[in-house]
This record gives structure tokens, C-alpha cells and sequence, in this order.
């Protein structure tokens, strides 16, 4: 139950919903599918005076554009995304994404632009302090951080757990975002500060509207693994997306996206692996090398009990599946490898 | 011939309908006008003396009518076990000092929710914070900071700081066994904490009307409730009313009196308006009782053939800040070591340590999961030194049939060596094991076995159960007993009896449950003996009915009671066909020619009726039951040794309780028992830290949902049989078979890796360390 009074706002537009969001200021909170933001006002992470609704706009259905593009509205909830013929046929990663956010309950009510929009998580922070951990965090304007005792930096070692955000930045997906100066649009990995404190690059009055996904290139494959303990109903340990095209010899990498999620107070692209790769021939022990490579760039923070040699053991060989998987989806040739995936 | 119609048959439970349709009322659907929110302040600190405490801002805050501290109380304690040696020890508010976080200081009762809520925050209070301790290890070190004095009792035993109780028992020589065993060893286990998981909060709705206190709370038992609460407010029990209501799980987190109820009951007293108080899920997890976690030594000696010689155990639980169960699951501990195997020398210690944690509760199976875990895998690493299989070494040392236990009780028909050699056969134990580690690749399947027993209908308040049965002028029948079904069934179980016993059609029994007004007392759902001693109870009570109306019959026609049988609520005459009559005219003839008896059957039972009380919680000296399951479970597991992750991919279960009564309830029993195995094993985990609740939501306490569940068969080994009119003997069935397929799990991962993992749960982590480890030694060998 959320033991305090708020206003509750109900635009039309989200023209409007921006407007208003400007004018109430940072007392003001966007309430879409509502499955991060009710959690957090009742934990008082957040306390917004005023609630901007944005339940009467009728998201519309995702659509292929001229140029290939997918065009999905921030609106669109995740159950219908993983649902949908156009995404499994255009975007088959990021309906994978999708499917793999919390429980069907949740995908019904959760949108895409919200999970984008999530904030990050913490076992302290993310529970009700009225008599647990009662001095309030960096993240509640406090002084203090619970799991890093040692950490006087002011700031907020937090963890951002999107499972669809991987996949986005993966896949070069785009953001469109409605303000006050009108519309931009900005690639998806441009939306995250790095910060556990604020985690959004969105300005006052700034909402998501759409996320717009580029046409797969030719011998394009993709891979994605959500490493949890229960295997659903949960937030991810580590999220693996890879997006990679191959050469016309059906082997050699010509490029790839390699995005590590629900580590860092951010997605993470890990660049010096996605240069190894680019031009490497993916045999088996190729893959294998820069799986192991992953796992050693990526600097995960320990989290939900987690530490983080368990979390690079686990995604060393996780990552290797899903570059495999990546592959074969390159080639042509279907998954080589799934043994790590049961539902 | 015995033709059962009810019994034995898995008839539709009979709360089913109002479940599934959500028509079922639980506490917290009850409505009462004018029903204020009441809302506790809790300890933000884990050691503290309390040095202030200032209500008045929030007496002074509208809407609030009543705020409550220990000042309000009459000071009268309360305990999960309340004996001469373990008196009680805890008070309803917390008086002066604090001893663990989320402990309950003060209670406010407001018009809503967030008035309370506002209320509680003005309460002020000052602290003087108090060095703290959360390892019993620590704890038990002198000069630790001390949580509760050691028992007075318990001093002159051993060294010991914050002992609050020491169990202490055994026969035959230990140090003589072990001398004469051909192979002794020695393994340290631990458990971790673990929570119920009830999907109903807890909840309670008071109200003071007349000078009667009318109580709705989510329970395991309403008299040990009524008994308890009574108690603290200094009524009479007649003053105590505890209403009947559904009950969304409690799986023993229910037993104890809690803060909340007096609480409610107070608020209810002092403003005359009905009280809800509601924990929050936040609530439960960090400040309400978990299960225990216990630390088990475990030295044993045995012969070149396995069979055992001599056992040393030591059980050491982290009882937290009060005694509540934990003086009790260390008894428990040397019972569950005791019953399935045969030890001619035991020497057993039990420890339940003080800590600065919450207080703990029973936790389904009560010590019996821990422990067996522990046991089972030293017998397997046993078995394996001495080239033994999994299942000889079971059959070896297994109670026969009619064995004496070593503290007085008898197993009778315990089918422990049927269940073990059913087990065995059905997974194909024997040609599997050790297989699994030989073969090549990633993906590992090994299978384990575990076997563990279990007492039942133990005594304790209120030790014994009656049931009245009424007929209704049409023949029908109304139950009264005060059974609670908390989901396991027992109105279903009850009817089914009654219905038999009286030769009734199940439709026309309704059962009249769980209400200290208006039913008779019974032993609750928490001691695993509803289905015995108040089944039992019904029985006779059905019987009792039956055979007045047999007799007036029987005097009509001029024959004997043995010369009648009875179709379809009509009586006839063996010997004259033509000589009828019908419950209805029998009942009519009662009322007309027994001063107006309108047949009422009465019925009473408990265990061990020569046998005054419960064992020595201290020495285990007495009887304990006379009722003892046995059970062995195998696990069939499946290894990713690249990552550590494993699963269960099946489960068996073979179990003697007796007789199932209702084989779809034994069934959904046995199902439930091996998910919440499932959980201990593998996901379930309370995170602490210095006294705080890491993980207290649903999301992060991760619990098996439905996908988790591996596919699990069973079989009974039926031992009893249930004839009309004669006493019957069932066994435990809800909560023992937590434990053998939870060290089934144990052994099955280790026959897939080679990994032994000494501590629950099972994370990948901790197996790929051991594969780590094991592939170290390969290396160091080569």
C-alpha cells in the first residue's frame, strides 16, 4: 500500500503529459504500465506529488516502415510485443526480450518504454525503510550506501536490470523522445548515464514515445540469455545480448554489438570484444576465446546476493552459447547450441 | 468384508468449491463497520536499550484513537513452549530493551491507514544501541554480547554464553562403538534460513463487544490461539472467542502468539471499535519467524557391512532473540536422528543459541529436513568408502516392523524397509548410481535416495481433540470439531469418516469447524495427528450417534444391532426383510421414547492415553508418539558443470502413512513437500545482515513457482488398514517428506559431479567450486 497522498494526473496527448510533466517538475512521475513505478512509490524510492497517467493513450499497433524500420510506441506493452508476427518475424531478439521480463502478469500491464525507463535496482533500496536500514542511501538523498559500506563517492552503485535494453542496443535500435523542444530521436545506448543516481538521460518534461528498430543486414544472427537462479519471475543476474553479421564466406565476423545488462548501473557494450571479433573467423574455439574475453572486460558490481567472479563464471559460458547461437542464426543454420536454455 | 464407500477414496475437498470460485472468507475479507487500522512500531536496531519512549504527538494526531505501549500491558509473558524448565519467556511489547530489528515497541490504532502510518512516525523513542551478535558460533563464545542469560540449568553443563537451551540424551557407549567400528567419520553440515512462504499475511481482526473479545486471525489452531491470547489480556478463555475463517497457508508460521493479535485485541478493548492489523509481506520477512537454521556435527562408526555401531551428533540452532521453538527443534533433531535407522550407541547434543535475530517458528518439518539432510549424506559418502550401494546400506540399518524404539515408543507396522525397497526398484537406484560421474560431457545426471520418519499427534496443549456429531431430524448430520483446515484438508478428511461411520451419503455431512464457541476443543493443525486424533474423534463420535440409532432399531424389530445394516440412510433387517425404518422415523422415535434425545454423538481421542505429557524437552526421557511414518525419496538430477546449474528433473516419493483416508490429498501432500524441497535446495534463501533483511519481498526471496516444479510420482506402503467401528492407526504424511528428497538432492548432485556440498542450498556457485576443487585434485594427481 502506498501510505501517502498524491495528485493524479490523466492527459490525452503525450504532448500533454509533457507539458505537465514541465510544469510539476521533478515532483512529477510518468505512470505507464505502472509495474516499476507503484513498487517504488511504495517503497518510497520515489515519492511523486503528482502522478502523470498516460492510461488513456492507445498505443498503436508496431509497423514496418518504407525504409524497413520497425516502428514500436513506447506504449506498446511487452505481451503484445512477444506476441506480435511483425516483431518475431523483424526483431525476433527483442521478442525473446520481451518474453523473458518477469511473468505474464507483469508483460500484460509492463510497456516497452517503461521497462526502458526502469529504474535501477538495489536489495537495500528497493524495500520499505521504516525500520529496516532507516538512514536514507545516496539514492534517497542520504549520506550512506548499504551494500558498499566503502563507498564515500556519493553516488549510487545500483544495478539497471531492463531485459529489453540489451537487446535494443544490440539490435542499434533507436529511442524518439516527445519534450518540450519538440521530437528527437537518439540511439538507445545514448538514454543511460551510467549512474546509479540517475540513470536516464531524459530532459524536464521528456518522455520516451518510440522505439524504432533498423532492418536486419544480410547474414545478420542474434543471441540472447537472461542468466537467472529461479528462471522467471525475476530480474536478470546478467543479461547477454549479441547482435553480428557475417562475412559472404559464412564465417567471418563483419561486425557485431556484444551488450552485457543487469551488471552495471548501465547496459554495457563491450567494445574491445566486439573489435577482436571483427574480422575473426567464428570457429568454436574462436567463440570460445572471446566469450572468456567478455567475461574479462565486463566489471560486474556483485548484486542480489550475486558476487562477481560467480557472475563472469556464469557469463564466460553463457556468453559462448549465445555468440554460438548468434552464429548459426548467421549462418543460416539454426541454434547450434542451447543447452543452457530450459524454460 | 470391509466395503469402504468414503474412506480411501479421493473425493473432492470440500473447501474446494468456495477456493476456486473466491467465495472463501479469510480474515481479512471479514468486514465490521467502524474497524480501525491498527499499526505496530518496530525496533530499527537489532541491540538497544530503550531509554524513551514519547506517544504523546501521536495520541495528539486526529484520527488516532488509541496508542499502545508495554505500560499498557499487564506484563504477562508468553511462549511457543511454556514448561517448568522453559517457562514463558517474551513479552507482547517489547519492555525497555530490543533485541532484534522489527521487534514490536509500541501499536497505534488510527481511522486509516495513513493516519497510522503518520501516527507511528511520531512515536519517538530513544535508544541506546547495544553491541550485537548474529552467529550462534559467536554468540556462544564468553564474553559475547549477551542476548539472553544462559539457562540457569544449562550453566553448570557446559561453558557456554546465550544457551537458552541444551538438549542432552543417548544410549549404549559412543567412544565403545566407535572402538569397535571398522570405519568412523566425521562431517560438519549446515542449513540456512529458510521462511515459510504463506500466501495469506498475517492477519487479525479483534473486536471487544459485551465483554467478549471476538478474534478473526490466520492460524494454525484457534484453541492454542484462544489459550495464548487469553492469557496475555488476563480473561477468561470464555472471554476469548476465535472465529472461523479460510487460512491461505501457514506451514507452522502460524502456531505462536504474535505482537499483532494482542495488539489488536488491546486497541479493540481500549476504543470499543473493531481492530484489523494486517502485516505487510516487508513485515514477515524481516521482523515476523522463520524456520531454524541448524549447524550439525555428525561422527559415525560403522561395520565393513555399513551397518551402524555408534552415532555422535550435535545440533547447534540459531534460536534468535527468544526461546520460542528453538529449544524444541533441538529436540526434534535427536528424534529425527533416532527413528529410521537402528544406533546401538548414540550420544546427542542439541544447542538453541540466543542471537540478535528475529525469533524463530516451527517450519514444516521442524528440524527434520536439516538434520536428515546432514545424515543421509554421510551415510552415502559411507556407503561409497566401503563400496556399499545407496539402497543396501539403507536396508541395512532400516527398523523393522514392530521394532522398540530406544526411548520406549513402538514402531508397529513401520514400513520403512517396504519404502526403501520400493524406492530403490521404482528409480532403478542401484543400476543407476555412480553412473552419472563416468560419463562424459557437460550435462550430468546423477540420482540419489534419502529416507527419514516422523512422529505424529504428539501432546501438547491441548493434547487431545473431541467431535460432536448431531443428526438432523432427515438424517443428515452436522459435524462440530474444532479441526482447522489451514488447506491440508481436514474438513474434506473428517467428512469422509463421519460419512462412512455413518453410513451417510457424503452430500448430507456438513462440518461445522475451528470456532472456540461453538466447537469442541481440538489439537490443531500443527502437530501432524489431525487425521489420527481428531479422525479418530470423529469417528467415535459418528459411531456414537450410529449406535443409538442402531439400538432403538434393533429394540423395534426385536433383533440384535449385529443382525442390521443400513442403505441409503435406512435401517433394515437382516433376518426379517420385511422390517424397515428409516434415520428419520429413528430419530423421531428417540425424541418420542428417550426423554427426548435427539441423537447426539460425542467422541473424544488423543495419543498414548496412559502417558500424562510431551518427552523431556532436556533429557528426551518419556514417550513421544505412537504414530511413527517412514519415508524414502529418490531425486533424479540434472547438472550443467560448465555453469553449476542444476535441477531436478523427478522425484519419488514412497511413504507409509498408514492408509491415505484421501488418496488425492496424500497425493497434493506429497506434491507440495517436494516443491518446498525444491526451494530449500535450490532458491529459498533469507539474506541477513547484521540483523537486517536483505531480500524481504516475494521477488527476491525467490520461492519455485509452478515451472520449477519437477515431476514427482509416489507410492504408499500401506501398513494400517481402517475398519468401521474400530480404532485406526494413520501416520504423518504433511510435512516429514520435506527431508529425504532434500538430501536425495544432495546425493543425487553428488553421484552427477562428485561434488559433496556440506550446506544448503545448493547454488551453482558452490558446485562449481567443488568441480573446481575436484579437478584441482585430478591435476595434482596426474
Amino acid at each position: 500500500m502506498i501510505l501517502y497522498d498524491f495528485d493524479l494526473e490523466r492527459p490525452n496527448t503525450l504532448e500533454e503529459a509533457s507539458a505537465l510533466l514541465r510544469d510539476k517538475g521533478a515532483d512529477a512521475r510518468v505512470l505507464a504500465g505502472g509495474t516499476d513505478l507503484l513498487p517504488n512509490m511504495r517503497v518510497e524510492v520515489v515519492r511523486p506529488a503528482t502522478v502523470v497517467s498516460l492510461g488513456a493513450i492507445t498505443p498503436r499497433d508496431p509497423v514496418r516502415e518504407t525504409d524497413g524500420t520497425v516502428r514500436i510506441d513506447a506504449l506498446t506493452r511487452l505481451a503484445t510485443l512477444e506476441g506480435s508476427d511483425l516483431i518475431r518475424a523483424a526483431c525476433p531478439m527483442l521478442a525473446e526480450a520481451a518474453h523473458r521480463v518477469a511473468g505474464n502478469q507483469i508483460r500484460q500491464m509492463g510497456t516497452l518504454g517503461g521497462n526502458l525507463c526502469q529504474e535501477t535496482r538495489c536489495l537495500y533500496y528497493n524495500q520499505k525503510h521504516d525500520y529496516q536500514f532507516k538512514a536514507p542511501c545516496y539514492k534517497r538523498g542520504g549520506e550512506v550506501c548499504y551494500p558498499y559500506p566503502n563507498n564515500d563517492r556519493d553516488t549510487c552503485w545500483s544495478v539497471y536490470m531492463s531485459d529489453t535494453a540489451p537487446a535494443l542496443i544490440a539490435l542499434g535500435a533507436e529511442v524518439e523522445i516527445v519534450g518540450p523542444g519538440g521530437t528527437r530521436r537518439q540511439p538507445v545506448e545514448q538514454l543511460f548515464t551510467g549512474s546509479g543516481l540517475t540513470p536516464h538521460a531524459l530532459g524536464a518534461g521528456e518522455i520516451l514515445s518510440a522505439v524504432l528498430v533498423p532492418p536486419a543486414e544480410p547474414r545478420f544472427g542474434w543471441g540472447y540469455h537472461k542468466s537467472s537462479r529461479r528462471g522467471g519471475l525475476e530480474f536478470g543476474m546478467a543479461v547477454m545480448a549479441v547482435g553480428l553479421t557475417l562475412d559472404g564466406d559464412g564465417a567471418t565476423c563483419r561486425g557485431a554489438r556484444m551488450v552485457i545488462g543487469a551488471v552495471r548501473e548501465k547496459p554495457i557494450r563491450l567494445t574491445a570484444t566486439e573489435q577482436a571479433m571483427t574480422g575473426a573467423k567464428l570457429d568454436e574455439a574462436k567463440i570460445a576465446e572471446l566469450a572468456a574475453a567478455a567475461a574479462k572486460e565486463i566489471n560486474p558490481l556483485p548484486h542480489h546476493g550475486f558476487t562477481k567472479s560467480y557472475i563472469r563464471d556464469n557469463i564466460k559460458i553463457h556468453m559462448r552459447r549465445v555468440l554460438s547461437e548468434a552464429t548459426a542464426r548467421a549462418r543460416g543454420t539454426g541454434t547450434a547450441e542451447n543447452g543452457g536454455h530450459h524454460d | 468384508m470391509n466395503q469402504l464407500n468414503y474412506v480411501g477414496k479421493s473425493l473432492r475437498r470440500k473447501d474446494g468449491p468456495d477456493k476456486i470460485t473466491g467465495r472463501a472468507v479469510y480474515s481479512q475479507d471479514v468486514k465490521l463497520p467502524g474497524t480501525l487500522v491498527g499499526r505496530l512500531l518496530r525496533s530499527p536496531h537489532a541491540h538497544a536499550r530503550i531509554l524513551r519512549i514519547d506517544t504523546s504527538k501521536a495520541m495528539a494526531l486526529p484520527g488516532v484513537k488509541a496508542v499502545i505501549t508495554i505500560d499498557d500491558t499487564k506484563g504477562i509473558k508468553h511462549g511457543f513452549v511454556e514448561t517448568p524448565r522453559y517457562p514463558p519467556d517474551q513479552e507482547v511489547l517489547a519492555r525497555g530493551r530490543v533485541r532484534h530489528v522489527g521487534e514490536e515497541i509500541a501499536a497505534v490504532a488510527a481511522i486509516d491507514q495513513i493516519t497510522a502510518q503518520r501516527a507511528i512516525d511520531l512515536i519517538e523513542v530513544e535508544y541506546e544501541i547495544l553491541p550485537a551478535v548474529f552467529d550462534p558460533l559467536e554468540a556462544m563464545k564468553p564474553g559475547a554480547p549477551e542476548v539472553q542469560p544462559t539457562h540457569p540449568k544449562v550453566r553448570a553443563e557446559v561453558p557456554y554464553s546465550n544457551i537458552g537451551g541444551r538438549t542432552a540424551t543417548g544410549w549404549g557407549d559412543v567412544e565403545k562403538g566407535f572402538a569397535e567400528s571398522d570405519y568412523v567419520r566425521e562431517d560438519r553440515f549446515e542449513s540456512h534460513l529458510r521462511t515459510h512462504g504463506y500466501l495469506e499475511p498475517q492477519v487479525t481482526l479483534a473486536h471487544w463487544e459485551n465483554d467478549k473479545l471476538n478474534v478473526w486471525t490466520s492460524s494454525m489452531g484457534t484453541f492454542v490461539k484462544r489459550a495464548k491470547l487469553a492469557k496475555v489480556l488476563d480473561l477468561p478463555y470464555s472471554a476469548v472467542r476465535i472465529h472461523k475463517t479460510y487460512v491461505g497457508g501457514t506451514f507452522g508460521g502460524k502456531i505462536d502468539l504474535y505482537s499483532h493479535e494482542y495488539c489488536a485485541a488491546r486497541l479493540s478493548m481500549l476504543t470499543g471499535r473493531p481492530v484489523r492489523i494486517v502485516a505487510t509481506r516487508e513485515e514477515i520477512f524481516s521482523a515476523y519467524r522463520h524456520g531454524q537454521p541448524l549447524i550439525m556435527e555428525i561422527k559415525t562408526g560403522v561395520k565393513k557391512d555399513g551397518t551402524i555401531v555408534a552415532q555422535q551428533v550435535r545440533a547447534i540452532n540459531n534460536a534468535g532473540a527468544f526461546r520460542g521453538s528453538g529449544v524444541v527443534v533441538i529436540f526434534l533433531a535427536w528424534g529425527f536422528t533416532m527413528i529410521p535407522y537402528r544406533i546401538p550407541n548414540l550420544a546427542y547434543e542439541g544447542l538453541s543459541v540466543h542471537t540478535n535475530n528475529p525469533v524463530r517458528a516451527p517450519q514444516r518439518g521442524h528440524g527434520c529436513p536439516q538434520i536428515r539432510f546432514a545424515i543421509e549424506s554421510q551415510l552415502d559418502t559411507i556407503a561409497e568408502e566401503l563400496g556399499i550401494d545407496p539402497v543396501t546400506i539403507r536396508l541395512r540399518n532400516a527398523r523393522k516392523p514392530r521394532e522398540q524404539l530406544p526411548n520406549g515408543d513402538n514402531v508397529h507396522e513401520g514400513g520403512l524397509i517396504d519404502c526403501i525397497k520400493v524406492a530403490g526398484e521404482k528409480a532403478d537406484v542401484v543400476r543407476r548410481y555412480g553412473k552419472g560421474r563416468k560419463a562424459g560431457g557437460t550435462v550430468r545426471r546423477g540420482i540419489g535416495m534419502g529416507v527419514s520418519g516422523y512422529f505424529g499427534g504428539s501432546l501438547i496443549y491441548p493434547n487431545g481433540s473431541g467431535v460432536i456429531v448431531k443428526m438432523a431430524d432427515d438424517g443428515s448430520a452436522t459435524v462440530l470439531t474444532g479441526a482447522i483446515d489451514v488447506g491440508q484438508g481436514s474438513e474434506t478428511v473428517i467428512a469422509q469418516i463421519v460419512a462412512e461411520e455413518l453410513f451417510l451419503p457424503i452430500e448430507d455431512v456438513k462440518i461445522v469447524s475451528s470456532d472456540t464457541d461453538t466447537t469442541p476443543q481440538d489439537i490443531g493443525a500443527w502437530i501432524s495427528g489431525m487425521t489420527y486424533v481428531t479422525g479418530n474423534a470423529a469417528r467415535q463420535a459418528a459411531g456414537n450417534a450410529r449406535d443409538k440409532m442402531l439400538q432403538l432399531a434393533a429394540q423395534r424389530f426385536n433383533c440384535g444391532v449385529d443382525d442390521l445394516y443400513v442403505a441409503d440412510k435406512v435401517v433394515y433387517n437382516r433376518l426379517d426383510p420385511a422390517q424397515s425404518m428409516s434415520y428419520r422415523d429413528i430419530i423421531a422415535l428417540s425424541i418420542a421414547t428417550r426423554r427426548g434425545d435427539t441423537v447426539i454423538g460425542e467422541g473424544f481421542w488423543r495419543t498414548m492415553r496412559d502417558v500424562p505429557t510431551h518427552p523431556s524437552l532436556a533429557t528426551t526421557k518419556g514417550r513421544w508418539s505412537e504414530n511413527y511414518a517412514f519415508s524414502c525419496q529418490t531425486a533424479e538430477v540434472e547438472v550443467d558443470t560448465e555453469t553449476g546449474e542444476a535441477r531436478v528433473l523427478k522425484a519419488l516419493t514412497v511413504h507409509d502413512c498408514g492408509f491415505p483416508v484421501n488418496p488425492a490429498l496424500v497425493k497434493n501432500q506429497v506434491d507440495g513437500q517436494v516443491s518446498m524441497a525444491l526451494g530449500h535446495a535450490f532458491l529459498e534463501e533469507i539474506m541477513m545482515k547484521d540483523g537486517y533483511t536483505l531480500n524481504p519481498t516475494w521477488l527476491d526471496y525467490r520461492m519455485p513457482t509452478i515451472h520449477e516444479m519437477a515431476e514427482s510420482d509416489d507410492a504408499d506402503v500401506i501398513t494400517e488398514e481402517y475398519v468401521v467401528g474400530k480404532p485406526y492407526r494413520t501416520k504423518e504424511v504433511g510435512e516429514g517428506l520435506v527431508s529425504g528428497v532434500l538430501a536425495a538432492i544432495a546425493n543425487a548432485i553428488y553421484d552427477a559431479t562428485g561434488v559433496r556440498l556440506h550446506s544448503t542450498p545448493f547454488t551453482p556457485e558452490k558446485i562449481l567450486k567443488g568441480l573446481r576443487q575436484l579437478e584441482r585434485e585430478r591435476r595434482e594427481r596426474a
